[in-house]
C-alpha cells in the first residue's frame, strides 16, 4: 500500500522533475534500472510468501545498484566494462525471471 | 547431492541457486530473526518509512531511464527530418536552377541569332568553335566502341558494406579502360566523342569513385558504349590496328569481358554541358 503510494510518487516526481543525467553516471543506468526491477520484483515474491522485510528490501537494493555499479566501473577502467555490465545484467535478469515464476505461482497457482 | 559437497562444486552450485532460488536469501534470514510474533509499534513504523523511500527512490530511478530513452528518440527523429527537408530543399532548388539554365540558354540562342548574322565568317567561326568545344549536339559517321563487365565476376564479392571492397576485387574495368578508349579514338581522327550518352567536352574528366566511372562527374556502369564521329573507315581500321584494341581482343579471351566495336552510318551525340569559365580569359579582345 505504502509501496505502491511511494513508487507513483517517485514516478510523479521524476516526470516533474526531468532530470538530466550525467554523463558520467550514463553507463550505470541500465544497471540501475535492472536492480531497480530485481528489486521490485524480489520485493513483491517476498511479499506474497509472507516474509517481506523493509530493511532488506531496501538495503538489497542499494546494495545491488552499488555492486553493480563498482564492478561495472572497474571493468571499464580494465576495458571490459562492457562485458560485465551485460553479466550484471543476466545476472539480475534470471532472479527478475525466476521471481516473476513464483509470483505467477502464487496468483495462478500453475 | 552429496551430503558434504565437494568445494569444485561451488560454482554450479552458484548459478543453480541462482536459477532455482532467485528471492534474496535475506528476507529468509530477517524473517526467521523476527520469528512469528508480531512486531513492535516504533519498528513497523520505520519499516515503513524506509519502504516509502526505497520505492520512492526505485520509482525515480525508473522513471528517468525511461525519460532519458525517449527524450533522446524525438531530438534524432527531429535531425533527420530537418536533414531530408534540407535534401528535398536543395534537390528542389537544384531543379529550379537547371530549368532557369535550360531557359536561360534558349533565349541566349534566341538573342545571338538575332544579333549575329546568319551567315558569313563570324557565324561560321561561332558554329566551329562551338561545335569544338562539344556545345552543340552533332549528327554524323563514325564508330562505337563496346566494352562491357564479365557477365560473371572473376573473383565473388566479398561480404561487407559497399565502398569497402577493393576496387579490383569486384570490378574488372575501370576508368583507366574507358579512357584508354577514349584517347585512342581521339588519337584515330574522331571529332566528337560520347561515352555512354555523355558528350566529351575539352574539360570533361573520365574518373573513377567507388564502383562507378563517372564521366563529367555522372555515374555510368557497364556496359561502357564509346561513341565517336569521324571518317568511319579511316576510323575503323586505325583503331583495329591500334595497341588498345589488341589489348582489349587478348582481354576478352582471357578475362571474359565484352569488347566489340563497329562502324555506324549516322551518330548523334547530344551535346555537352556547357563549361563557365572564371579564370580563364579571351586573348583577342
Amino acid at each position: 500500500m505504502i509501496a505502491g503510494a511511494a513508487l507513483v510518487v517517485g514516478i510523479i516526481l521524476g516526470l516533474v522533475l526531468r532530470p538530466t543525467v550525467p554523463g558520467w553516471l550514463e553507463p550505470y543506468l541500465p544497471i540501475a534500472v535492472v536492480a531497480a526491477l530485481d528489486a521490485v520484483f524480489g520485493g513483491l515474491r517476498a511479499r506474497l510468501d509472507g516474509i517481506f522485510d523493509a530493511k532488506v528490501f531496501v538495503v538489497s537494493f542499494i546494495s545491488n545498484v552499488l555492486v553493480a555499479a563498482l564492478i561495472v566501473f572497474l571493468g571499464d577502467k580494465l576495458g571490459v566494462g562492457g562485458e560485465l555490465s551485460t553479466a550484471v545484467v543476466v545476472v539480475l535478469g534470471i532472479r527478475i525471471f525466476g521471481n516473476a515464476a513464483a509470483i505467477r505461482r502464487h496468483f495462478f497457482r500453475a | 547431492m552429496s551430503e558434504t559437497p565437494p568445494p569444485r562444486s561451488a560454482v554450479p552450485q552458484l548459478l543453480l541457486d541462482l536459477v532455482t532460488n532467485p528471492l534474496d536469501p535475506g528476507y529468509a534470514a530477517a524473517a526467521r530473526r523476527r520469528g512469528t510474533g508480531p512486531r513492535p509499534r516504533g519498528t513497523r513504523s520505520a519499516a515503513a518509512a524506509v519502504l516509502a523511500i526505497g520505492c520512492l527512490v526505485i520509482g525515480f530511478v525508473l522513471v528517468t531511464a525511461y525519460e532519458r530513452t525517449h527524450r533522446g528518440a524525438p531530438e534524432a527523429k527531429k535531425v533527420h527530418d530537418r536533414l531530408v527537408s534540407r535534401v528535398r530543399t536543395a534537390q528542389h532548388d537544384s531543379e529550379n536552377l537547371a530549368a532557369q539554365a535550360a531557359a536561360d540558354e534558349a533565349r541566349l540562342e534566341a538573342l545571338r541569332a538575332q544579333s549575329l548574322p546568319q551567315s558569313g565568317s563570324l557565324a561560321r567561326d561561332l558554329d566551329a568553335a562551338s561545335l569544338a568545344a562539344g556545345l552543340t549536339k552533332v549528327t554524323g559517321p563514325g564508330l562505337t566502341v563496346t566494352l562491357s563487365d564479365p557477365k560473371a565476376a572473376t573473383s565473388t564479392p566479398a561480404a561487407g558494406r559497399a565502398g569497402s571492397v577493393p576496387i579490383g576485387a569486384t570490378t574488372t574495368l575501370t576508368d583507366r579502360d574507358v579512357r584508354s578508349v577514349v584517347n585512342e579514338l581521339w588519337r584515330d581522327g574522331a571529332e566528337a566523342i560520347a561515352v555512354n550518352g555523355v558528350r566529351l567536352t575539352p574539360t570533361s574528366a573520365i574518373r573513377f569513385a567507388g564502383e562507378a566511372v563517372l564521366v563529367d562527374f555522372q555515374p555510368i556502369t557497364s556496359p561502357y558504349r564509346i561513341q565517336a564521329i569521324g571518317d568511319r573507315d579511316e576510323l575503323a581500321v586505325t583503331f583495329a590496328q591500334s595497341d588498345v584494341a589488341s589489348r582489349y581482343q587478348t582481354l576478352k579471351g582471357a578475362q571474359g569481358i565484352g569488347f566489340h566495336f563497329g562502324d555506324s552510318g549516322s551518330l548523334t551525340l547530344p551535346a555537352g554541358s556547357p563549361t563557365t569559365l572564371r579564370y580563364a580569359r579571351g586573348g583577342t579582345r
